[in-house]
């Protein structure tokens, strides 16, 4: 298994300490009932960076970040947020984080100033109209300002949440899935958005299970699986380490290619299986040998390639590296969005 | 403080502008006042058509003429066949039917009344058994007549809106705040609160600081309402109706608030309200008086919780009674509060998922 070939990061292998942890959990463990949601994560965020967890839905990441932000207590480790103690001080921790939860969580028949000076309320005092002004034109929701929440597209109100998230000019903002359930434009939006928040000042903690907003949005990455952070590191460092530059991606037309012979080719690190028998797909440290060889292959077998490809690694790869199974057969087995659930059925799809 | 200030002017914003809220908690009971006012409250002095008919005797010319002496009565006479038809048709409250002279000299008389009339009907037969002994002792017709009119003085409005009152407290408090946490339960407003420094308690003490302050508007529109349009007369102690009131609606916002506990979503949540509101709505003396409820319902009346607010309004409110009548129906209230809140903190839940 090509997982062997890459470091699985112990606790103590893992990355450099960053200078000034602003997050600091180690060995976060949660339950429900018999089932383990969080199994030993360790997690250190660094003042100021976009820090992502990204996994599969299931895999433990909006509990993780439940624990950090205090709202449950873990079954065993630590957690320090900003210098606080998450499970002994929950309530230090709230002052100094902002949260947007994974539900819209916003009241009906308010407008959106009005939420923004309800929240500051809640922290001790109304927003300021200035500040509120400032929040929603950094979300672009300037123009909405009179809106209720009602009247608000779903990515109006995902940005609508991030505002109320940083009423108190929190020093870590944790978004959960800020971007699911949105067309690729409101996406891009958020996207900017989220830089914007982080340029402000703020560590911006999130989760997502898209590969590449990960990619292109964090400045680390952990990668959780099955309650577990199974890679932590760069976006750029992971692709690395994973010694492999490219996949080939073929459909296979006539005859099937022997296995033996496919593992055989140059540059070929794993062959990816796939569920559909036609489809051919291959991890390789060296494109250019790799295609070469493949079709002289198809040649001595007298098969035709169609869709031939060649792409180069991708978050998806190393998640198919660590995991030992492809990104999308989670997506697909489990279409339910609510990835905080216990993961009680998964030993079935090993 | 200034936050949960905050979030009660938010929540009363909010009440305000929720229109499906505003129905049920005003519009709704205040539908119910116009209906009934206009079909029952129309006027204090109640005036009622009483059909005489049979044998010609003293006893009928002196009950003829004393009914038509006093104003509480319109008489009507004709054939017995064609009053009692009259009275069927609702055209008549009361038919007596004068037999023939008996052994004394007194002729036997049959009282006939619409069963389906209610109240009205009672009060109808009532005030004729008065003329009629007075016709028969040699009474003054007139002194009698003016006893019945004493006796209608508690308005239908009067009895009415106590009910109403009662009925709109259970339905904003139960209702309104079952659904309303089992919302902000689903939609994870619950969550978002636990990760601010506002305290979950306060967050709640907050909406219930709210519904209080909309529960005594709602009674005030509704009491104005009655007393401009159908004369309702408001005897008691103001101050003790107001603290019925908030004693009633925290009550019923226990109930709520303990269903929402239990509720998985909204709609369920609107079912098990409806379960609870629907049979007090009728078996608390609401819309009639319980006694006139069958024997065998009465014990089932004693345990619903309405009945007691129904009671605790109407006393001082129609009859002027103060603390030392209704405070065993305050007791009741005050411990349906502790108990269903008791509840409501055992199954109180921030997150869908429980844990």
């Amino acid at each position: 298994m090509p997982a062997s070939a890459l470091v699985r990061p112990a606790a103590d292998s893992r990355l450099p300490t960053p200078d000034q942890p602003v997050i600091e959990a180690r060995g976060l463990v949660k339950r429900y009932g018999g089932a383990v949601a969080v199994d030993g994560v360790d997690l250190v965020v660094a003042e100021g960076e976009i820090f992502g967890i990204l996994g599969p839905n299931g895999a433990g990441k909006t509990t993780t970040l439940e624990m950090v932000e205090g709202l449950r207590a873990p079954d065993a480790g630590t957690i320090r947020v900003a210098g606080f103690d998450a499970v002994a001080d929950p309530a230090s921790v709230r002052r100094v984080i902002g949260v947007q939860l994974q539900t819209t969580a916003l009241f009906d028949y308010l407008s959106a100033a009005e939420l923004i000076s309800l929240f500051g309320g809640l922290y001790g005092a109304p927003t300021p109209p200035a500040r509120a002004d400032e929040l929603l034109a950094l979300v672009g929701l300037t123009e909405k300002r009179a809106s209720r929440v009602d009247q608000l597209s779903g990515g109006q109100q995902q940005r609508l949440s991030i505002a109320l998230a940083l009423v108190n000019r929190p020093r870590v903002v944790f978004l959960d899935e800020p971007t699911t359930g949105l067309d690729p434009q409101a996406r891009r939006a958020l996207w900017a958005t989220v830089r914007g928040v982080r340029d402000g000042g703020a560590t911006v903690v999130l989760t997502t299970h898209y590969m590449e907003e990960a990619e292109t949005l964090c400045d680390r990455i952990a990668i959780m699986d099955r309650g577990r952070v199974i890679a932590l590191d760069t976006p750029a460092a992971l692709i690395r380490n994973l010694g492999m530059a490219a996949t080939v991606r073929a459909h296979v037309g006539g005859d099937t290619l022997p296995a033996a012979a496919l593992a055989a080719l140059p540059g070929v690190t794993t062959i990816v299986p796939t569920d559909d028998p036609t489809a051919l797909r291959l991890q390789t440290s060296d494109a250019q040998a790799t295609l070469v060889g493949l079709l002289a292959l198809a040649e001595a077998h007298r098969v035709s390639l169609t869709d031939l490809a060649s792409a180069q690694a991708t978050l998806e790869d190393v998640f198919l590296a660590l995991a030992g199974r492809t990104y999308e057969q989670d997506e697909q087995d489990e279409p339910a969005a609510d990835s905080h659930r216990p993961p009680a059925k998964r030993g079935r799809r090993r | 403080m200034p936050a949960l200030w905050s979030m009660i002017q938010a929540n009363l914003k909010m009440s305000v502008r929720n229109r499906t809220a505003l129905f049920w908690n005003l519009a709704f009971p205040a539908i119910f006042i116009l209906i009934f006012g206009a079909v029952f409250g129309r006027d204090a002095g109640v005036s009622f058509t009483v059909g005489i008919a049979g044998e010609a005797s003293a006893l009928r010319d002196g009950t003829v003429a004393a009914m038509e002496a006093a104003d509480a009565f319109a008489v009507e006479q004709g054939d017995a066949a064609a009053e009692l038809a009259e009275l069927e048709d609702g055209e008549r409250d009361v038919v007596l039917v004068f037999g023939p002279a008996g052994a004394d000299g007194r002729p036997a008389i049959d009282l006939a009344y619409d069963e389906t009339d209610g109240p009205n009907a009672r009060i109808a037969v009532a005030a004729t058994r008065q003329v009629l002994l007075g016709v028969a002792g040699g009474e003054t017709p007139l002194a009698i007549a003016e006893r019945a009119v004493t006796s209608t003085e508690v308005s239908f409005m009067d009895f009415f809106v106590p009910g109403i009152l009662a009925m709109s407290l259970m339905n904003s408090g139960v209702i309104g705040l079952s659904t309303a946490f089992v919302i902000y339960r689903e939609r994870g407003i619950l969550r978002r609160i636990k990760v601010t420094p506002f305290p979950l308690w306060a967050f709640i003490l907050a909406r219930v600081a709210s519904q209080l302050l909309v529960a005594v508007a709602q009674s005030l529109i509704l009491i104005v309402l009655a007393r401009l349009l159908f004369d309702l007369h408001l005897r008691g102690n103001p101050i003790l109706i107001l603290a019925v009131i908030l004693l009633g609606a925290l009550a019923f916002l226990a109930i709520g608030f303990a269903i929402s506990g239990f509720a998985r979503n909204a709609e369920t949540a609107a079912s098990y309200a409806n379960l609870v509101t629907f049979p007090m709505l009728f078996l608390s003396g609401v819309f009639f008086a319980v006694d006139s409820a069958p024997a065998w319902l009465q014990p089932i009346t004693r345990l619903l919780p309405l009945r007691y607010l129904v009671d605790a309004l109407r006393e001082p409110m129609t009859r002027g009674r103060g603390i030392a009548e209704i405070w065993p129906d305050l007791l009741v209230l005050a411990a349906t509060f502790v108990v269903a809140m008791a509840v409501a903190v055992r199954f109180f839940r921030w997150d869908a998922r429980g844990a």
